[in-house]
Order: structure tokens, then sequence, then C-alpha cells
């Protein structure tokens, strides 16, 4: 690292690909247009030529990705459609891009930039036919699995564009299997990294490279065949493109690429100007993370953290969106820890959804916003060894709160149909081991990609169907996750009431619960699940989900003797029941936040579940006819509708309820004035909590977490003293806080 | 684009357009004036006759009052200037007991009040719930939204206010844009 640190920087270039970075920065720093591009010349040449090339640009990569999706093995891809492809100019800009994971359009061009800046012309040389690979955060992706691949594309000796793709992997290699590596409290526990290496020439991948990804990696299929992918991807892309240099030229394929990105860039601003209200925004989402007495972990900071996620949005009168972290946690010893390049890839991938849903999306949008990400935070690591491997744990949230920040300002400006209370974690389960057919293996399961989503402003949220990382979320066929894991399916059920509640409730979640089966050792793993706080919230009256599930099992359960009684199994716990308490014998477990323990065996039975989203307005509102019909598709329980929304029902059986209006009205009416009775004015309740804050009556883990937060940002620091009208020199210190483990 | 009729805009608001229709509305150009038939909707929706400025929730609204800019719910309760953060003029529900979340996640796993509390800020006056803070407790109350609105109707909509005969408009106040503190003496 400390070579590449060496190597990085601006500095007097060796290339021509260097001098036109340099070059083309300088021109946006002194204009404020892409490359200096204050009139796009051919697009008002020619407007037709203009549409149909970017049109046609973007059909590479959608093409391209499809049919690489069938070179793939791995179900992730295959199923899920973890991969995305773009295309790049010589600097690194992103020109067009697939449908898929568009969190990596942004972190690809970091890649490239870094080859650029790091002299990559001279040393490995940059030639036609090159393949380069990268999984590093810290250089450009988001986390260890995330591998990119990147081709440069030559026409008659010059370099005129690069074609990238990226695919997640399912296993990385690391110290827990899978690709999320859950227990990483450092890089050197994270798997298999390739640093920007040049892994292949002549279009062909080294077989040194393959030979090092078989020997370590516990299902090196995956991986390897990803690649080919990848690189045919970036071919197919290429030969498409040279295709069309013949027919249009390099100097107008080069020239329009441009003049794309700066459109891209106006298109953004004008879109804010058109969908939001200038000011300021802010919102905040919080994780919990407990591994106390939890095998494996090494003692290198504190065990428990909580972490606060506020953000300030910034829309200036230019339509400029500045979101700042200031506030945010210290990095720490574990594995959800982000880098620049992976929040870069949290806002595009938000922004792709939101904003630039119409398709002129590409580095523009990028150049149009911009993060304030606090150095030493876990948003901007100022130690380049520390783990990321998780980090959508943290990012997830974060960018929930920057839908939410973006939907107030939808709504203030009547686009009411555009609001949308956000994403939500989407734990992650991984396992390894031994498998059915009794060979090593290692995945990660992803049906995390269809958790609940936000409520919108106008209906509830979707169930089961939505995360930010991927906005066509699937979650893939059980009978083809069956083939790859050593555990049958007992269910896959709707999880009742787990969306938030609100005038539109969010959407809901699923539980799975599992037999593990013809195995003696299968190592299971679980991250991205928060403990004991909500990792996310409602809007305008709505509740945050309810993400703080735990995991349960049972060990030497008693299903196969149940099995052949022909007893009722268990396919899901029941609302407010536990049927694997009252069905099953065995030795049972809960297990609070992330899931790691001794490996498990044939007859074990294993749940996890995933988080549903938000809600939005006040409960109180909904629409009992809505709660009547989710009742009714096992979506929320009866004591739900009555005691969350007042619904009121006439006598009958399950089968046929029926609202009753007149109880319900009555309920409310007396619900609401039960508000009354219970709130108290603002003032009041502030000058008594004052109390609390000056005599620091938290638990150790909130007072930790105020006081890295107050350390890390004077700015931070002021505003706490100043709401609570603190004296200046209150901190959070004096109380056996944690020491900081950046420094 | 061209617009929608008041109606339509009125009925998006409420979420009680058909789904097609709604659908529709999402997957098309955005309509160019949306902003001001989606206030001439919400001044139809409220039974007070102050001009509303801006939206600022579902129930919430900035309100040009007696020369003032200030906010308000839709009920007509009048939470304060629109410099300051109207939480600070609702009442407050602080939920943190296992019992009083089960209330409103039941059969559902709760989060820890020692680590996180909810905090639901409610109308005095009509008692509707208008915001839910999820929080750590001892964490600041955050001012939501605080826009930039002579810089909006001037810039972005052409038509600048003119309510600010000399006073200070809402941004002058300026400084932090959290709340403003609690009184010490109280
Ligand atoms: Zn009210």
């Amino acid at each position: 690292m400390k070579l590449a640190h060496m190597m990085d920087g601006h500095r007097a270039s060796k290339g021509p690909l260097a001098d036109q970075l340099a070059r083309s920065e300088r021109l946006f720093a002194s204009t404020g247009h892409y490359a200096g591009l204050e009139d796009l010349e051919l697009r008002q040449a020619d407007p037709l030529r203009f549409e149909t090339v970017h049109m046609k640009l973007r059909a590479f990569c959608v093409s391209a990705r499809e049919m690489a999706r069938r070179i793939s093995a791995s179900p992730g891809v295959r199923e899920v459609g973890e991969m995305v492809v773009a295309l790049y100019t010589p600097e690194g800009d992103a020109v067009a891009l697939s449908n898929g994971i568009m969190v990596h359009v942004h972190t690809m061009s970091r890649f490239i930039k870094w080859m650029i800046r790091n002299e990559y012309e001279g040393n490995p040389g940059i030639a036609p036919g090159d393949i380069f690979a990268n999984n590093d955060a810290f250089i450009g992706t988001v986390q260890v699995p995330d591998v990119m691949d990147v081709i440069p594309i030559f026409h008659e000796g010059r370099l005129i564009a690069w074609a990238g793709a990226v695919c997640h992997e399912l296993e990385a290699g690391g110290i827990t299997p899978g690709g999320d590596v859950a227990l990483a409290q450092e890089r050197y526990a994270e798997g298999l990294f390739v640093c920007a290496e040049k892994i292949g020439v002549n279009d062909t991948i080294r077989r040194d490279y393959v030979i090092r990804c078989e020997r370590n990696l516990r299902m090196p299929i995956y991986w390897v065949l990803d690649e080919q992918a990848k690189v045919a991807a970036c071919i197919y892309i290429r030969e498409q493109l040279l295709e069309l240099v013949a027919d249009i030229g390099a100097e107008t394929l080069v020239s329009l690429c441009r003049e794309f990105i700066e459109e891209g860039r106006r298109s953004q601003l004008a879109r804010t100007r058109q969908l939001t209200v200038p000011g300021t925004y802010r919102g905040h989402a919080f994780y919990g993370h407990i591994t106390s007495g939890k095998p494996g972990f090494q003692a290198l900071g504190d065990p428990d953290w909580l972490y606060a996620i506020p953000i300030e949005m910034t829309i200036g009168v230019d339509g400029k969106i500045m979101l700042d972290f200031e506030g945010a946690q210290p990095w720490g010893y574990h594995s959800m820890n982000c880098t620049p390049a992976g929040m870069d890839g949290g806002m595009f991938v938000t922004l792709t959804q939101h904003m630039n849903y119409e398709g002129m999306v590409n580095a523009g949008a990028w150049l149009a916003t911009e993060l304030r990400l606090p150095p030493g935070s876990w948003t901007n690591p100022d130690r380049e060894t520390c783990a990321t491997a998780t980090s959508w744990a943290l990012l997830l949230p974060a960018f929930g709160v920057f839908q939410r920040l973006l939907s107030r300002g939808f709504l203030a400006r009547g686009f009411v149909e555009e609001v949308f209370v956000g994403q939500v974690n989407s734990p992650m389960i991984e396992m390894g081991g031994i498998n059915q057919h009794g060979d090593e293996f290692g995945i990660a399961h992803f049906e995390c990609a269809a958790a609940g989503s936000g409520a919108l402003a106008i209906k509830d949220g979707l169930d089961t169907a939505y995360v930010g990382w991927n906005p066509e979320s699937d979650m893939g066929n059980v009978e083809i996750w069956e083939q790859e894991m050593p555990l049958l399916y007992l269910g896959r059920s709707i999880l009742p009431n787990s969306g938030g509640a609100g005038r539109f409730r969010g959407g809901n979640a699923f539980l799975s619960t599992w037999l593990v089966s013809k195995t003696d050792e299968l190592r299971l793993v679980t991250s991205e699940h928060s403990s004991r706080v909500f990792d996310n919230a409602g809007m305008c009256g709505g509740y945050p989900a309810p993400t703080c599930q735990v995991h349960r099992t049972v060990r030497n359960s008693n299903i196969a003797q149940r099995a052949r009684n022909r007893l009722p199994l268990v396919h899901d716990l029941g609302p407010g029941q536990d049927r694997l308490a009252s069905r099953l014998d065995g030795i049972h477990e809960q297990t609070e936040g992330p899931f790691i323990a001794a490996p498990m065996k044939s007859g074990d039975i294993f749940t996890h579940s995933y988080n549903g989203g938000g809600g939005y307005g006040d409960p109180l509102a909904r629409c009992p006819k809505l709660t009547l019909t989710d009742m009714r598709n096992g979506h929320s329980s009866r004591r739900h509708a009555e005691v969350v929304h007042g619904i009121r029902f006439l006598e009958s059986s399950e089968s046929e309820l029926a609202i009753d209006w007149d109880a319900t009205k009555q309920a409310r009416k007396s619900m609401l004035r039960n508000r009354l009775e219970r709130a108290r004015p603002v003032s009041a309740w502030l000058s008594e909590e004052r109390q609390r804050v000056m005599s620091r009556d938290f638990v150790p883990e909130v007072r930790k977490m105020y006081a890295a937060a107050m350390r890390l940002s004077p700015r931070f620091a002021a505003e706490f003293r100043q709401f609570w009208s603190l004296p200046s020199e209150f901190s959070f210190e004096d109380t056996g806080a944690g020491k900081d483990p950046s420094k | 684009m061209k617009g929608y009729d008041r109606k339509t805009i009125g009925d998006l608001l409420e979420g009680a357009l058909p789904w097609q229709q709604t659908k529709q509305i999402m997957s098309s150009y955005k309509d160019d004036d949306r902003f001001l038939k989606a206030l001439a909707a919400h001044q139809m929706r409220v039974p007070w006759k102050a001009r509303i400025l801006l939206p600022l929730g579902e129930n919430l609204y900035i309100v040009l009052k007696e020369g003032q800019r200030v906010v308000r719910c839709s009920c007509g309760f009048v939470f304060g200037d629109a410099s300051r953060n109207w939480k600070l003029g609702a009442v407050v529900l602080v939920r943190k007991t296992r019992q009083e979340l089960e209330e409103i996640y039941p059969h559902a796993d709760v989060c820890d009040g020692n680590w996180m509390e909810l905090r639901e800020f409610i109308c005095p006056s009509c008692a509707t719930l208008l915001e839910v803070e999820a929080c750590a407790p001892g964490y600041p109350i955050v001012e939501d939204f605080r826009p930039d609105l002579d810089a909006f109707y001037s810039e972005w909509l052409g038509a600048p206010l003119e309510d600010a005969s000399g006073e200070a408009s809402p941004n002058e106040h300026g400084g932090s844009s959290l709340s403003q503190p609690p009184d010490r003496n109280t």
C-alpha cells in the first residue's frame, strides 16, 4: 500500500493518457464544463445522430451483459443479475452503461484513472488485447467480491475508449466463506485481492492468474467463469464499437462521448431543478454491531458498536446536490468500512434510480454532485488496510437516508409519485464447508436481493422485491439455490408486519427456513444485520421497519422423525408464535446480529430473515381496506391491524373478516386522544433530556458513539453542545469511551 | 411536457388515483406546471385560506400568514416561524420500553430502548403523527428540511416572493441547521 501511495497523486505525467486525463481535469476545473465543452457542437449539428449513437452505445452494454450472463456459472450473475457492463472515455469517464449493478459504473472509472495516474502506460503497459482486473476498494470498487475487468479499445494505434464489466463474486476466499467476508477485521482476512493487475494479454486470461484463483478460492468456478464472462462482454463491446467507428470515424465517436458526458452533467442539474427545491435537508440512520462473545473476532477494538449515520444534503441554486457525512463514526476493525469509491457507487446507483432513469446517465451525473466524506470516518478511512468486505451494512442505511432526503424535495415540489421512503439493509447469509456432493464449497446466498422497499407517498412499498444495490432485484429460484448448497428449503414465507407502519406501509420482507441436508460440515455466517437498532426510518409519520430480527436455529432436530410420522413440519415461525419451539425437539438457539457459530450438520434447522422497508404517513390514516387485504394475503396480523391502525372488525370467521367502520372510527378517535394525553410539549421533554445528556446517562455504546463522533468532527461536537446548551468543554471522553481505532 | 388537470393532481396527492394512471404519470416526462397545480390542490384540501408557499410533509406546510412565513399543520395549527424547526412546537411521545415499542411492533423483535428510541412528533391540535425520529437517546432533534424559499421562487420559478416587505427571510437566521437549543432555564 505504501508503494502505491508513493506512486499515486497528480504529478508530471508520463504518457499520452496521463496528459489527456490531466488536461480534461484542468478544463473542468477552469470552465465548469466537462472537457471544457461550453457548446455541444455535434449535438447541435445533428441531434438525431447524437441520440442514435448514444442509444447504440447503451445497446452494446445491455447486449453484452445479457450474453455474458449465459457464460457465468454463478447463480448470483445468472439468476440475480449481479453484473454491469459500461463504456468509458480514454480518461476513464463513464459514457454509457447497461442495467444491473450500476453502483460500479463510477468505481470502474476510479480503477481506470488509478492505472493512468500510476503510470501503467510505462509499466506494465497498456496495449491492444490487454485485460486488467481489480477488486481493491481503495483503488476503485466497493468490496472484495466486486471484481472488475477492463480492456482498452484501440483504433489505428490510438486508445479511443475502455470497456469494463463487474460481477459480484459469490466467494472471495476470505477468513469466512462467501464474498461479504463478515469476519474480516482488516484487509488481510478479506480474501483474494487483485490490485489493478494485468491478468491477460491478446484477449486471453493468463493461465497463472487462473491457477492463483483456483488455489485461493473455495469455489473458483464462479470467479473464473465470471472472468471469462466479463472479458467476453468487453470484447463484444470493442467489436461493436469498432464497427461503429468504421461508420462514423474515431474522432467523431470520441467527441460525441465527451458531449454525452457534458449533456449528462447538464441534465442532472436540470433534473434537480425540475424535481426538487433548493435548501438544506437533514436525516440519519443508525446501525448496531454486536460481536461480544462470538467466536473468531479478535480483540482489536470494541466488540459492540453503535453507528450514527447523519447526512446533510444541500441542493444549490444551480441544481448541484452535495451530501455531507460530517458526524459519521470513525472507521473500525470490522468489515463495514467503505472507501470513497464505494460511497460514489452508493450515490451513483441511487441517482440512476431516482433522477436519471431516462437514460442519459454517465460520468456527467457524478460531476453534478459532490460527496463530503470526513477523513478518518468509515466513509473515508485514513488507513488503507482496513476491511470493507461488508461496506453495504452502512452504505445501504446511508443511501436510504439520501433517498428520503431527495423525497422531501420531490414532495415539496408536488412530485408525490416519486417520493420513496427508501432502501433497507439486505442481510446476507454465506456458507462453506462440505456440500451435498461431498465437495468443498463456498457461496453467498443472494436471495437477499429481494427485501421490502420503503413505502411510497401514494402506495405501499414493494414486498420482497427491492434492494438499492440492484434495481432489478430478484431473489432467484429456490431450486437453483438448492443445487448450489446443502440446504433444503422448508419455507420461504412473507414476514407479516415486517414493513414499517404508516398510511402506506413499507414493503414486507420474507423469512427462509432451511433444513441442513447431506453434510456434516456446513459453516454459516451472516452479515449486514443490525442489532439493537432499526437501521432504517419512516417518513412523514411512518415508522421504521423492525429490522432487529434474531436468527433462530435448532440443532439435532427431530424433523426426520416428524416427517416419518406425517406430522406438520415448520415452514415459518408464524406471527407471534415460534413454531420452531412448539414443533421441534433439539437444541434451540437464538442469535442476535451476525450469526457465526460452530458448523451445522444434517438435521439442523436454520432461519434467516430479511428486512422490510419504512412506512409513510400516519398509520391511523391508513385505509382499513388496504389492511384487510393485507390480512387476507398474510401481510398483516389482526393484532397489528388493531393496535397499530385502530381497525376494528365485525366478529365473523377469520376467512370472512369484515371491517366495522363505526367502531374503527371510534377506536381511532380514542387513539388520537390517547396520543395527546401521553405526549408532552417538546420543550418540556428537551429540558428533561438535557439533564440526561449532562449526566451522560447512556449505555457505554451510546457514550462511545458520541465521544467518537465529537472527536472526529469539531462541527458535530459544536452542534451537539449548542443543541443541548452544554458548556464548551462538555465531552464524553471521561466516561471510559473506547480508544479511537484510527489513532 | 403538458400538465395534468387539477383533479388528477389532487387525486394523485391523496393516493386516490387508479394505479394504471399513476404508473402512466410515473413513467412519463414530468409536467412543468406541477408545482403550481399541486399548490392549488393542497390549498383546496386545507380548511384555511392563508397562502401555502411550500408543502413540507404529508400534513405540514410553509404558509404566509399575516406577512410572516410560518409552519402550519393541515388542521390549521401554527408551529411557529418557518425559520425555526417546527418539531420544537410539537408535542412528542417517546417510546423506549419494550411495552411502548410493542404497541407499534407486535410480534416483532424490537429495538433496545437503551440504544434507540422512537420520537413521535405530533400536532398538539389534531393529534396527527407528523414525523417519527428513530435515533440514539440524546441525539439532537433534526430539522428535516430548511428550504431556500426565496431562491426557489425567484431563481427556479421566476416569480419572486414579495411577502418579505423588509422582514428577514427564513434563511437569514442562518447558523446551524440543527434546531434551536432548548432554553437552559426551563
Ligand atoms: Zn394538526
